[in-house]
């Protein structure tokens, strides 16, 4: 048991005895000693809640879930969320997209070391140039000092791939998609995927095929990258709840480097940012 | 005799300044080639990215958005929407293998007959050099696809 | 008992893929599933389990159930006849899953005609485990790793080479042309894992269907559909007519079936809007239901098999052989009177 486990215990047991909030959401340990999401409801139970370098999950997709009213007249739940400097962009997203109400959350916010899946360290981890959240209630930092990776080439991976023709990019797309089951656990992990029917599984207009195995799958994950365009945080919740280790953050990274480079934007900076498609500068052109 | 490829071009028009464009180099006599395919609008800023998504998986070689010049919309706003949405569209359909050169969006107005022409001249070049869009894997799926529709 | 060296095995099925299509596990960018080969040397046989399950050979992810010409008349076309397959290499676990399937689709009328053709057409050559994986538990409910439930021959690795136990007429159909050495060794039995949960009765499993604990263990569900389409036993899916090709006076149209799962929030929706499963904890408390409750009381066989693959790719950490074991401890307290 770390300091920050005893302090991330004492703040839910603190914000739960208080009544400022019904659920907090965590991380704990299961019967095989494995990280996952922890929803503390009752004071006592706030001993379950842990935080170590496995806990790559983004608890803010579970915001979605407490987003309304319970039933009628029943007022929206109040609920704690304990956020890594990534995770907690995606909740200035959600604030910003009018999903979730300031004062209906408490942030829990941690400082960083990066998580790792398998014992490998996330892609986003790697080049993570925040250790601090930028937003939070209660702010819980590790004794150990944080260091903020200098390999600032972050976009070695996507510059390499941009430097081979049209063809071969394809053809590893292909590839990479071809494993691809159309589970849509990347979707579902999301935070910035919500909508109540996607566009994937529309009969009318009918997008694409439900067909799991045919090659034009891989334009479902094209149109949710697109989709995500200026509202991805870049916390890889995607690549790491996909099954077959499809290496979708690059989709999404590749977005990113664009809008930085074409808007110099980066998604959930403050709660008050416009979404980034939704408006315009009159004087702008765009090499389109 | 080998037949010369013929791209097929979608082109999404809006109605108050590309489409009256066009109608426009037709009624001047202009000639301009016969590849594209023009859905009407009512602006720029009506065409989702789907839909040049799933032109391309329905066989289209290359699609053309053209709307009217920044500052003189129909609809005031819709073609500022347009321009930052296929700025980025352009960039992640490269990414994925998508030529960014099948893709064209630009603005012309209800004035600009002869420019409507030079426009598609250019661009049907421009897809007859990059060649038949080919989704690896998907061509087999395609070619069942045009052999019903043919048959 | 018949052994086969490594070197006549390797020669059989080189013989086999002269005649037949064999699918066996291969390695597709650092997963392994279960795909036509053309050499023997694709297959790779050193493994605990594969990422996911044989059944795409019998029950494919996506399959046209019915071709529709719509012009003047109306035309149907039935899909073509499947070709014979020997599926090779599979887990006592995922043969087992068969059993689930026929209950359904063979069994109860009626029949449904593609599942029934596949197979039909399809002989299943097993591999047993030496082991139980680590998030194996299959004795948990009612197999092994050495069972042959499903199977048409079974093959256990042993020092000189295989084991094998033809157990039906398909197996020796496609085994008939073998010479075995005769060994008198008797097979040597898998280690198993200790300590394992024992399932409840289905009478259990209703007893607690309005508990509290099915609303706490959906809250870190995320409603994928990765369980469902790892698993060897589930067999939902979504129907839907798509187009195929248009032109003036026609248009021809395919029945697709694909996979689906009833933890995915649309599943139960229909015409209308309303959704009888809308919230997360019915949609799971549903899945374990239809696995340990409803299915076994419609049909027959558990809807499990124990082989793991949910435990090992859910994202959200949840694990159905916790879920039994707290099934248990709930059925237990529920005994005791607590």
């Amino acid at each position: 048991m770390t300091s920050m486990d005893v302090q991330i215990r004492k703040t839910a047991k603190k914000y739960l005895d208080e009544g400022k909030v019904s659920c907090v959401i965590g991380y704990e340990r299961d019967s095989r000693g494995r990280v996952r999401p922890a929803f503390i409801e009752k004071p006592e139970d706030a001993d379950h809640l842990i935080w170590s370098s496995e806990c790559s999950l983004n608890l803010v997709t579970y915001l979605h879930q407490r987003k309304l009213s319970p039933g009628k007249d029943q007022p929206v739940p109040k609920t704690a969320v304990v956020v890594r400097p990534c995770d907690v962009r995606a909740v200035n997203l959600l604030f910003a997209e009018e999903q979730i109400k300031r004062e209906n959350i408490k942030l829990i916010g941690l400082t960083c070391a990066g998580t790792e899946i398998n014992g490998q360290q996330r892609i986003n981890c790697k080049f993570c140039q925040e250790r601090v959240p930028v937003i939070y209630d209660v702010l819980i930092e590790s004794d150990q000092p944080i260091e903020i990776p200098t390999d600032k080439d972050i976009y070695a991976d996507l510059e390499e791939m941009e430097s081979w023709t049209a063809e071969e990019r394809l053809a590893f797309w292909t590839k990479e998609f071809d494993r691809c089951i159309r589970c849509y656990a990347c979707r579902q992990a999301c935070p910035g995927c919500y909508c109540f029917e996607c566009v994937a599984e529309q009969v009318d207009p009918h997008w694409t095929s439900i067909a799991l195995d045919k090659p034009e799958k891989m334009f479902f994950h094209v149109m949710r990258a697109y989709h995500l365009a200026g509202r991805c945080v870049g916390c890889d919740a995607c690549e790491a709840a996909c099954p077959m280790d499809i290496p979708l953050s690059k989709l999404n990274r590749k977005i990113a480097k664009e809008i930085l480079d074409m808007f110099d934007y980066r998604t959930g900076d403050t709660p008050e940012d416009a979404p980034l498609l939704t408006c315009f500068n009159p004087d702008e052109r765009l090499r389109t | 005799m080998a037949k010369q490829f013929e791209p097929k071009i979608v082109s999404f028009l809006c109605n108050w300044c590309s489409y009256a464009g066009a109608d426009l180099a037709g009624t001047s006599r202009i000639t301009y080639p016969q590849n594209i395919r023009i859905i009407r609008v009512p602006c720029s800023g009506r065409v989702d990215p789907l839909f040049v998504v799933k032109a391309f998986l329905d066989g289209a070689d290359g699609v053309m958005i053209l709307g009217c010049h920044p500052g003189d919309c129909h609809y005031q706003q819709g073609n500022y929407y347009a321009q930052r949405r296929y700025s980025i569209m352009h960039k992640l359909l490269d990414f994925t293998g998508i030529e960014s050169g099948r893709l064209f969006v630009d603005w012309v107005s209800a004035s600009e007959g002869k420019k409507f022409a030079e426009v598609v001249t250019k661009f049907t070049e421009q897809v007859k050099e990059l060649g038949p869009m080919v989704l690896n894997g998907n061509e087999k799926f395609l070619e069942e696809k045009l052999q019903e529709a043919v048959a | 008992m018949k052994v086969l060296t490594q070197k006549k095995l390797n020669a059989w099925l080189a013989n086999l893929l002269q005649t037949t299509v064999v699918a066996a596990p291969v390695e597709a960018q650092g997963k392994l599933v279960y795909r036509k080969i053309d050499e023997v040397s694709q297959i790779v046989l050193d493994f605990e389990r594969t990422d996911m399950s044989p059944k795409t050979w019998l029950f494919p992810m996506t399959e046209p159930i019915l071709f529709i010409e719509q012009g003047v008349e109306t035309k149907l076309k039935e899909p073509p006849k499947p070709e014979p397959i020997v599926l090779f290499g599979v887990r006592p676990c995922d043969a087992r899953s068969l059993l689930a399937f026929d209950a359904l689709f063979l069994d109860k009328a009626p029949e449904d005609p593609q599942y029934a053709r596949h197979r039909e057409s399809t002989t299943l050559v097993g591999l047993s485990c030496p082991q139980m994986w680590e998030s194996c538990f299959c004795t948990a409910v009612g197999g092994a790793p050495n069972s042959t439930d499903g199977l048409d021959i079974l093959l256990t690795q042993i020092e000189e080479g295989y084991a094998v136990e033809v157990l039906t007429e398909k197996g020796k159909k496609i085994s008939a042309n073998l010479v075995f050495e005769e060994k008198k060794t008797s097979l040597p039995d898998p280690k198993l894992i200790q300590g394992l949960p024992s399932l409840s009765k289905t009478d259990e499993w209703m007893a607690l269907f309005n508990d509290l604990y099915w609303e706490q263990l959906s809250n870190s569900c995320l409603s994928c559909r990765a369980c469902s389409f790892v698993c060897p036993t589930c067999r939902c899916f979504d129907v839907r007519d798509e187009l195929t090709a248009i032109k003036p006076g026609l248009k021809k149209f395919e029945r697709l079936r694909a996979w689906d799962t009833c933890t995915a929030s649309g599943y139960r929706r229909i015409a209308g809007g309303h959704n009888p499963r809308d919230s997360q904890k019915k949609r799971l408390r549903n899945r374990f239901f239809c696995k340990f409750m409803f299915y076994p009381d419609d049909f027959g066989p558990l809807g499990c098999v124990g082989c793991g693959r949910c435990i090992d790719v859910c994202p959200a950490g949840i694990d159905i052989l916790e879920v039994i074991a707290n099934v248990e401890k709930m059925t237990e307290r529920e005994k005791v009177g607590g």
